[in-house]
Order: C-alpha cells, then structure tokens, then sequence
C-alpha cells in the first residue's frame, strides 16, 4: 500500500476548507447573510477547532471557554489602547496571557474528571466574569465594556472590511490545518487514548497528565487567539464575552455539529450564527428555543451531530 | 469597613443564613439526585425557574396556600415525568452526554418560560401573614439597640431547616431511605437481592425536584422572578454540591451555609464577596479533592 500520500491528498479537508472560506464574500450575501457575519463565522471556526481538540478528542466538556476568549479579548483591547494600533503585538500578547492564565487553570481543574471539570471549569469562567464586572471595572469597563480603541491596523492596512475577512479567513485556515496536523501526530493519538481509557494509558507508563493540559493549553490558545481577532473585527469588548451564555454556545456549537472530527464544529459555528443572525429575523425572538430543541433533538438522537447525518446519507445512498 | 459591633455581626450571620438557605435547598436536590442517579442535572436551575413561576401565577390567582401545596406537587409530578421521558435513556450513556442533554432542556425551559411570561421581573406578592418585620432585639437580648430583620427571610431559614431536617428523617429513618442510601453505595448488590432500585431512584429524582418546588414558593420573593435567576443559582449551587462532596446531604448542607455566610460577611468588600465563592472552591479542592464530606470512592 502507498503510504505516502501527496500533501493534497493528506489535506483534502483543509483544502476545501479553504476554497469554501475564501468564496465567501462571493456567496453568502446571496443566502442572505451580511458582510462582518462571515468574519465572525471565520472567527468562530476558530474558537470551535480548538475546543473540540478537548471535548472531542479527550472527552473533556469544558463550561469555561469563555474565559480564555474574554481575556485575550480585554487584553487585545488594552494593548489597542496602551501600546499600539498594530494587531501583531496586540494578538501576540493577548494569546501568552491567556494561554499562561489556562495553565494555572488547566492545572486546577484537570485534577478532577467528568462531571466535576465541567463544573470547575464552570465556575473559574464565572469568576472572570465576576472579575471583569467588579474588581477589575477601571481596566474592563465593568458593565458598558471596553470602548474607545483605534482602529486596528496591519502595517498600515485598516483592519476593517474585506481585510479584516480575509484575516480571519487566512487564520481559521491555518489553525485549521494546525489542528488537523495535530491530530495526526503522536499527541492527537494520546489525545485520543485519554478518551478511550486514561487509566490504561496511564498503565502504559505515559504521563497522561501532561497529555491533558497540554490539550487544554492549545484548545485555550485558539480561544484566545479567537477572542483577539474579536477585538480586531469589532473594537469592543464586552463582559459578556467572559460569560458561561459564550462557552455554552460553544458547547452547541461544537455538538450540533459534531465532535471528534474537527470538521463538524465549524459546521456547527457556521449553523448557528446563520441561525442566530439571519434565520432568527424569519422565526422571530424565541430563535434560542428552537435552537435549544435542535440541540436536544441532536443529543438524544444524534450524537455525532451533522457529521453523523451526513456520514448515514452517504451509507444509504450507497447501499441503493 | 467591617464593623465588629455585636449587631452587625448578628445581621450578618442572618443574611449568611438566608442565603446558604436558599443555596442549601436547590443544592439538596442536586445532590440527592447526582447521589441515587449519578446525574449532574444542569437543568436544576430550569425545575426551580418553573416553581417560581407557578408559585407566582397560582399565588396570583388562587392565593399562597394553594401554591404552597400545588407547586411542590407539579414539581414532582414533573420530576418523575422528566425521568421517566428523559434521564432514563442517559444512564448508560457518558455523564458528558447527560450534561448536554439536560443543558439543552435548561436552554428550552428557560426559552419557553421567557415566551410565556416576559422576561422582565415579576413582582411577587408575599401574603399578608409573611409581610412586615421582625423585632429581633426582643428576641435575643445581646442585641444593642433596635435590630430588625424581614419577616419573610426568617420564614425560609425555617422551611429549608425544616425541610433539611424531613429529608434526612426520611433516608434515615424510613425503611424506604434505607434502601435509597443502600443504593448510593452499591446499585448492583440491591438489584442482585431483589429490590426494584430504578423505581426508587425515580422516587429520589422526583423529590429532588419536589424540593426545588418548595424552594421557589419560598425563595422566589426573594431570588427575583426572572428567567436568569435559573443559571444565576445553579452555578452557586452546583460549587455548594461539590464543595460539600458529590451526593453527600450533609455536606451540602454545610458547603451552603459555608458559602452564604462567607458572601454575607464579605459583602462589605465588592471585589472579594464576587470572587469568595471561587475562592473558596479553588481552597477546598486542592485540600480536599473529594470536597469536605464526600466518601472515598464515591464518583471520584
């Protein structure tokens, strides 16, 4: 057998990723979404690959998302207004801060498995949340958010419009292609050991701890690398993106389209916020229960999510 | 600053109780159902959110007592139906399943509640009986001067002692807590001698509920009615269930007096009463992983 794939073969999914994101200004306004939703679906894709690195791959449900995505969002947005307009730095800082806050927590949290990392995880997003609102109010704004940044620039390119699309559009395709070749090396295979059996895994001698948080500090660095590009599309931070209303609609996002395969979840960010932005004006304001039903409906009867109704039509069609 | 003077430490106290009163008895349910079912119920937060409704529509139209009695009742009802339509099918499934499942259901009924009933804050009336104050300086002596407390907050110090105090009568008391508590421990061993648990256990999820009933009609005066209130209190509780140590009654009932009272007595300092709850959970767990009266082995 010929193992040595091209690298189109190997990175079909990538490939197509990318020629879907690129064609978007093309073809979404036809099916009724509006320029500045595609950039947040883009930003969104990010978010959702990292963090079904973890839930998908180890099986850890996070409820704290947020949290890593907020403080990299502040952070963007005080490095916009302290240090420089220039999204490099601003990015760059916002993603070691947070990603250094995930470790601290990683570190707490993954001690615990199940049911009590999604509660602790829960709770440390909360306290951020709790954080940004009082304690930390003269840097965050408290309530009315963050405001009054400069425009955001890229060696001397405004960051908005079409350039801000494309931005986000080139790193949701190379965080894509990162995470896929994550998922091929050695750490995505313990990845997924940690899912099927920690205990065995640890019987084998590895260090299935390290494994964990080293899961979790990536799936947290694409959070924070999403939160950045947040600010950088729309110079606002609100406390609500500290909030568990973000990581749960992470949560859905990633479920409704289906964990474990990377691909899903961003069907499932683009669903979602097609649903929420452009669906919701047809069905009116009780948008988030029919959502809520969807979700529900793909729990109980399809928990691989889209993923898995797309992989049976394929098996039926081929059967007939 | 923190006053010291005998008075403001005794209204804190109070306050410290009123709310661990109200965490103590969501948690209660909580626990008792992750304890028998091994079922983190996210949707806890939604069974009280639809007693407080009720409570405040059946207090509207027929009166207190009515709602005293038929919402613990519904609440119940609903329980068993929830279990018997829903959390069955998750048993065998991954708890991160049955906490996506029952997220969903939150996400839904707090959906449907916002439809039905705004999602404004409704105000709730307290009956005439439960109104007004209490002098509390005629009560306890120590007191300087004239202290007084709201009626209505000591009556629900009293119905969650009260209902503490039934709930643990009940497991420990009753041949049918004996076979709940037996079960806690060891499911298979009482299927092997005989005993229909699973019909029991939806007993135990149906009265988890029936507490978040008795919960509401109490604390829905003072939580608020609104749809947030659900998450608002579950996040709290669900720390108050792990910091007491999963399914351990009577580690949530100190974990929630623990967390009103640390929140009361640091309510003059907003930066630390906002965070003390986290704080306190962060402590607990890196002392004791198990939380404070968890037992060894149980869904560690």
């Amino acid at each position: 057998m010929n193992t040595q794939q091209s690298f189109f073969e190997r990175n079909r999914a990538v490939i197509l990723f990318a020629a879907i994101a690129l064609t978007m200004p093309l073809w979404f306004p036809i099916i009724g979404g509006y320029s500045g939703l595609d950039t947040k679906i883009m930003i969104f894709c990010i978010f959702v690959v990292g963090f079904d690195l973890l839930l998908g791959y180890t099986g850890y449900l996070s409820f704290g998302h947020a949290a890593f995505f907020g403080i990299a969002a502040y952070t963007t947005g005080l490095m916009f207004k302290g240090f420089s307009d220039n999204i490099i730095p601003a990015i760059i800082v916002a993603v070691i801060v947070s990603t250094s806050v995930a470790v601290v927590i990683g570190l707490l949290t993954l001690k615990r498995t199940g049911i009590y990392f999604s509660i602790l995880t829960l709770a440390f997003g909360e306290m951020f949340h709790s954080m940004a609102m009082a304690m930390l109010q003269q840097w965050t704004g408290g309530e009315n958010g963050l405001t009054g940044m400069p425009t955001p620039m890229l060696f001397g390119t405004k960051m908005q419009g079409d350039a801000v699309f494309y931005f986000s559009a080139f790193m949701a395709i190379v965080m894509f292609y990162v995470a896929k070749r994550i998922e091929r090396s050695p750490v995505g295979l313990m990845m997924r050991a940690i899912k099927c059996n920690q205990q065995r895994l640890e019987y084998t001698g590895i260090n299935a701890r390290k494994y964990k948080l080293l899961t979790f500090v990536i799936s947290a660095a694409y959070a924070a690398l999403a939160g950045a590009m947040m600010v950088v599309y729309e110079p606002f931070v609100g406390h609500e993106f500290l909030g568990w209303h973000l990581s749960g609609e992470v949560v859905l996002m990633s479920v409704i389209g289906g964990v474990g395969t990377l691909v899903g979840p961003m069907l499932g960010a683009a669903f979602m916020l097609y649903f929420e932005n452009v669906l919701s004006a047809d069905i009116g304001e009780h948008w988030l229960l029919y959502l809520g039903i969807i979700f529900m409906a793909v729990v109980i009867f399809m928990p691989g999510g889209f993923m898995e109704a797309m992989s049976r039509l394929k098996a039926r069609f081929k059967q007939q | 600053m923190f006053d010291l003077s005998i008075n403001a430490l005794f209204m804190q106290l109070l306050t410290g109780l009123q709310m661990g009163s109200i965490y103590v008895l969501i948690a209660l349910g909580l626990t008792l159902i992750f304890g028998t079912l091994g079922v983190v119920n996210f949707a806890h937060g939604a069974l009280y959110l639809v007693a407080i409704y009720l409570a405040v529509s059946i207090n509207d139209a027929m009166g207190f007592g009515y709602a005293l009695v038929l919402v613990p009742t519904i609440l119940f009802a609903l329980g068993l139906a929830m279990e018997r339509g829903l959390i069955q099918y998750f048993y065998n499934r991954p708890h991160t399943d049955q906490i996506l499942v029952t997220f969903g259901l939150a996400i839904v009924i707090q959906e449907v509640l916002k439809a039905v009933f705004g999602a404004n804050n409704i105000p709730f009336a307290i009956p005439q009986w439960g109104n007004g104050i209490i002098m509390m300086h005629e009560w306890f002596p120590f007191l300087e001067g004239f202290v007084v407390y709201p009626k209505w907050r000591m009556i629900l110090v009293v119905v969650s002692i009260v209902t503490v105090a039934a709930v643990f009568a009940l497991l420990h008391l009753t041949s049918f807590g004996l076979v709940i508590r037996a079960g806690m421990r060891d499911p298979e061993m009482l299927k092997f001698l005989g005993v229909n648990i699973n019909r029991r256990f939806m007993i135990v999820f149906g009265l988890g509920s029936l507490i978040a009933g008795i919960a509401g009609v109490f604390g829905g005066p003072v939580t608020q009615v609104s749809p947030e209130v659900g998450m608002h209190l579950l996040v709290p509780s669900f720390l108050v269930v792990v910091i007491g140590g999963m399914g351990s009654l009577g580690g949530a009932v100190l974990a929630g007096l623990l967390i009103g009272m640390a929140q009361s007595f640091t309510a003059h300092d907003i930066n630390l009463s906002t965070i003390i709850v986290y704080l306190i959970t962060v402590v607990v767990l890196l002392v004791r992983p198990r939380g404070l009266l968890g037992a060894k082995g149980v869904f560690e």
